[in-house]
């Protein structure tokens, strides 16, 4: 088999090179870093350390780079399931279950699964890129903006599943968000809408948003109590979750990692999708959806494998066609031209030596991330110990300083702590802060690409039906939204009026708790 | 008493060697290091074109030269910044074309007379690409496509307003042309778009479809450019075939207007050393960047002309507030 005799060649061409190796394990420490502090992300990261490798090797640059891409995402884990902090966008959706988890005393575990579902659905993808790379590419170029519309759509309508308690408030802090979503530029007559004539605002500020709403919202709460410990001081005891366990989340991460490859390779949608699209599946499928969103391992295992997976589709389509397929590879792509690798269905042809050990290089890069991540995770785990009164200035000042870095500009820092006291309140009142961010990531995306589908089509609403992928996640989404709604009907009619059992009506309440 | 005298010389004399220094400052700029703004993001061509300069001209000034990103409503937020910037030279920008475009949109408080420009480092042209499996070979071939059936072709650009769809636009308008305009995030998206056959054509950079170009799967019908590309000799420029458009981005250090004489001379000379240097024109040809050098007059000339086009293109299509 060709590719993986290349594979192996490249895996001893890679073990020659101990530079490469050392400076692919500092891009995975880094990465791991960066993705943890809020508003730092795994494209920042990228975007920082490339003019570093103007200077180097091909493989070292490229390896480095890597290393912090594939570190970056997983990194944005370990401070959302310790401290309901995001450190990245993707983790957002690790949040939700994952800081249950730490409430109810079992961060070590959620951190371990954490750890491994990054590393089996970024091992997976690398595999995946290796062997089904030309198979695979061509999908990418099936998606057009009507495709994009829809995922959009479907991406949007998971906010009925993490809305957590109540499907209405969640609603209505998603439609908060696709209000937001609204600021800036027009997408395609590029005039400005609400902006109150400030340019900083002609790009909706995401992440300063989501900093706020969640790192900074937690932060006010915890002024609250200053005195108290974070009152889960022992619970990190146990990080590798036992074989049992783990045993049960293997279907669901290989479920979560192939739609991470499958997003992945979609041009324009990235890790953030894919973490939410993997928790919405692992929930669907799930036998105990109802324990979503109150602390499911399931949960980040599937958000997890899916950000990972993504790493590598990601990178398929920029490799072979030259397209990126996120952000982080957008400016991956740069260095590869920077080293005079031309991507695109050339660069097989003519470096594939370079290619193959390139990829050995990306499997070694998940096995770092793997070894640092557990080794560092009982380190990490301190942070549980930290009485909130030393904590919480910590986190504010990371906010800030995270908020600061994303564009130099301090307008964001206020945006951030005016989304930081919204949060506050909405956590007061029970309104989850995940389908706001859900709302900006895709509201954006579902606007500038309906419009650009019809664009495209003349003004012809056509695209909606005739298009086969358009209409299949258009299903879906309608499916989604209409789940919670059939299973109360259908847990009201198997419940049903029986002898001294519950009536219709109570079982119909007992299913809108 | 004496000590009195002695303390009222020693700030008569600290106070004259203060003054001395700051004159001393004054003329032998730079005496602290240089941020050069970047109004586009870490890692995009722009960045990249201030990078390599950024090393080559630290080799010829004395203080060192940081690019500082400053991002934000497609260029206009670090443009500002430049332009508002305190004018002793510490703080320099990449000047885009978006100078010349941005203030017809009505979203800057800036116009191209508010810049001193210093150098102009790189210039890519607009160029019409196709799919290689598309029917047109030509130019010709693909103009008549258009002009039967109007409205039909649509061409991909990297945003509304941005310099690419103002290239598609400027060829209809000379040619009398109807497209159907479609904005994408960026030159990538759009590229992406036209190699799924989404859309008929691009107006992108060469630069930006050489990868695919050479791989056979996009084929460069015209350049809009007074010659032709280098990379690519055999596709024609538009003048060539009597279309009079030529329309490109360029790239540049500007400072703001009221910078003094001397520190715009000494960045002039800096600069013109740093383009100079073998390591700058091959870090841009690495990057499938041309090289386009122009000394700070000459620049202000190619700036004016441009913002004289767009001024009346925009206004033309409605664009311009």
């Amino acid at each position: 088999m060709y590719e993986l005799d290349m594979l192996l060649h490249g895996a001893q061409a890679l073990f020659n090179q101990p530079m490469a190796l050392l400076l692919a394990l500092f891009g995975v420490t880094l990465g791991i870093i960066i993705g943890a502090l809020p508003g730092l992300t795994a494209t920042m990261g990228v975007a920082i350390l490339l003019p570093f490798t103007f200077g180097m090797d091909p493989l070292s640059g490229l390896l480095m780079i890597s290393g912090v891409f594939f570190g970056g995402i997983y990194g944005g884990s370990v401070t959302a399931i310790l401290l309901k902090i995001p450190g990245t966008p993707a983790a957002a959706a690790t949040a939700i279950d994952g800081f249950e988890l730490t409430k109810k005393g079992q961060a070590g575990i959620a951190l371990g699964t954490a750890t491994f579902s990054s590393f089996l659905g970024g091992t997976a993808s690398v595999f995946v890129l290796i062997f089904l790379a030309p198979v695979l590419a061509r999908f990418a170029l099936e998606f057009s903006a009507s495709e994009s519309f829809a995922l959009a759509v479907f991406g949007l309508s998971i906010i009925a599943s993490i809305s957590g308690v109540s499907v209405i408030k969640g609603l209505i802090a998603g439609f908060l968000g696709l209000l937001l979503a609204t600021v800036g530029l027009d997408p395609m007559a590029g005039f400005p809408r609400y902006t109150g004539g400030y340019t900083e605002l002609f790009n909706v500020p995401f992440i300063p948003v989501m900093i706020g709403l969640f790192a900074a919202a937690e932060a006010f709460k915890s002024l609250e109590d200053p005195q108290v410990r974070a009152g889960m001081a022992a619970a990190l005891d146990r990080i590798i979750p036992p074989w049992h366990v783990f045993r049960r989340q293997l279907g669901n991460i290989a479920r979560s990692s192939g739609l991470g490859i499958v997003i992945g390779i979609i041009p324009g949608a990235g890790a953030d999708i894919a973490a939410f699209v993997a928790y919405n599946e692992a929930k669907r499928f799930s036998k105990t959806p109802e324990n979503y969103g109150k602390g499911e391992l399931g949960a980040v295992a599937a958000c997890e494998s899916g950000a990972n997976g993504c790493t590598g589709g990601a990178l398929l389509t920029m490799l072979t066609l030259g397209i990126p397929g996120d952000a982080v590879t957008a400016v991956m792509l740069g260095a590869l031209t920077l080293q005079g690798l031309q991507p695109g269905p050339l660069l097989f042809k003519d470096h594939a030596d370079l290619v193959f050990t390139l990829f050995a290089g990306m499997l070694v890069c998940y096995v770092m991330m793997l070894v640092v991540g557990l080794g560092s995770l009982r380190f990490m785990g301190r942070i549980l110990q930290m009485p909130k009164s030393v904590l919480t200035p910590t986190i504010l000042a990371l906010c800030i300083v995270g908020t600061y870095a994303i564009n130099n500009s301090m307008f964001d820092i206020w945006i951030m702590l005016a989304a930081g006291v919204a949060g506050y309140f909405m956590q007061k009142w029970d309104f989850p802060a995940s389908p706001v961010v859900l709302a900006l990531i895709m509201g954006p995306m579902a606007e500038a690409n309906f419009r650009r589908a019809l664009s495209l089509s003349n003004g012809s609403y056509d695209f909606l039906y005739t298009r086969p992928i358009t209409a299949a996640l258009l299903t879906v989404a309608i499916l989604t939204l209409m789940l919670p709604l059939l299973r109360r009907l259908w847990s009201s009619r198997s419940g049903g009026p029986t002898v001294n059992g519950p009536t219709v009506a109570s079982s119909a309440a007992e299913g809108s708790k | 008493m004496k000590s009195y005298r002695f303390v009222t010389g020693a700030v008569v004399g600290v106070l004259t060697s203060a003054t001395m220094m700051m004159a001393a400052q004054a003329a032998e700029y730079p005496a602290k290091s240089i941020e050069l703004i970047v109004p586009y993001a870490a890692g995009g061509g722009t960045d990249l074109v201030a990078r390599a300069y950024a090393d080559a001209v630290n080799r010829h000034l004395p203080q060192s030269v940081g690019v500082v990103n400053k991002t934000g409503g497609g260029g206009a937020v670090g443009l500002s910044e430049i332009m508002a910037a305190r004018p002793d030279g510490y703080k320099i920008g990449m000047g885009t074309v978006e100078i010349t475009t941005l203030p017809n949109l009505g979203v800057a408080r800036f116009t191209v007379a508010d810049f001193t420009p210093i150098a102009r480092l790189n210039a890519e042209p607009s160029a019409i690409t196709v799919n290689a499996s598309a029917p047109w070979k030509t130019i010709e071939e693909f103009l008549a496509y258009a002009k039967e059936n109007p409205g039909k072709a649509r061409i991909g650009n990297s945003g509304t307003g941005a310099i690419w769809h103002l290239a598609a636009e400027a060829l209809a308008s000379k040619t009398g042309l109807k497209f159907n305009h479609v904005p994408y995030d960026g030159a990538n998206p759009a590229v992406t778009a036209l190699l799924g056959n989404h859309i008929e054509a691009v107006s992108v950079s060469p630069a930006e479809v050489s990868s695919h170009v050479a791989a056979g799967t996009l084929r460069i019908l015209a350049v809009m450019d007074d010659q032709r590309s280098k990379a690519f000799p055999d596709a024609p420029t538009l003048k060539e075939k009597g279309i009079d458009v030529t329309v490109a981005t360029w790239r540049g250090i500007v400072v703001p207007k009221k910078t003094p004489e001397n520190v715009v001379n000494t960045l002039r000379a800096a600069s013109k050393k740093a383009v100079e240097e073998q390591g700058f024109r091959d870090q841009l040809n690495k990057m499938n960047l041309s090289y386009a050098y122009l000394d700070g007059p000459d620049y202000k000339v190619a700036m004016e002309k441009d913002a004289e086009m767009f001024k009346a293109l925009m206004k033309q299509i409605g664009l311009a507030k």
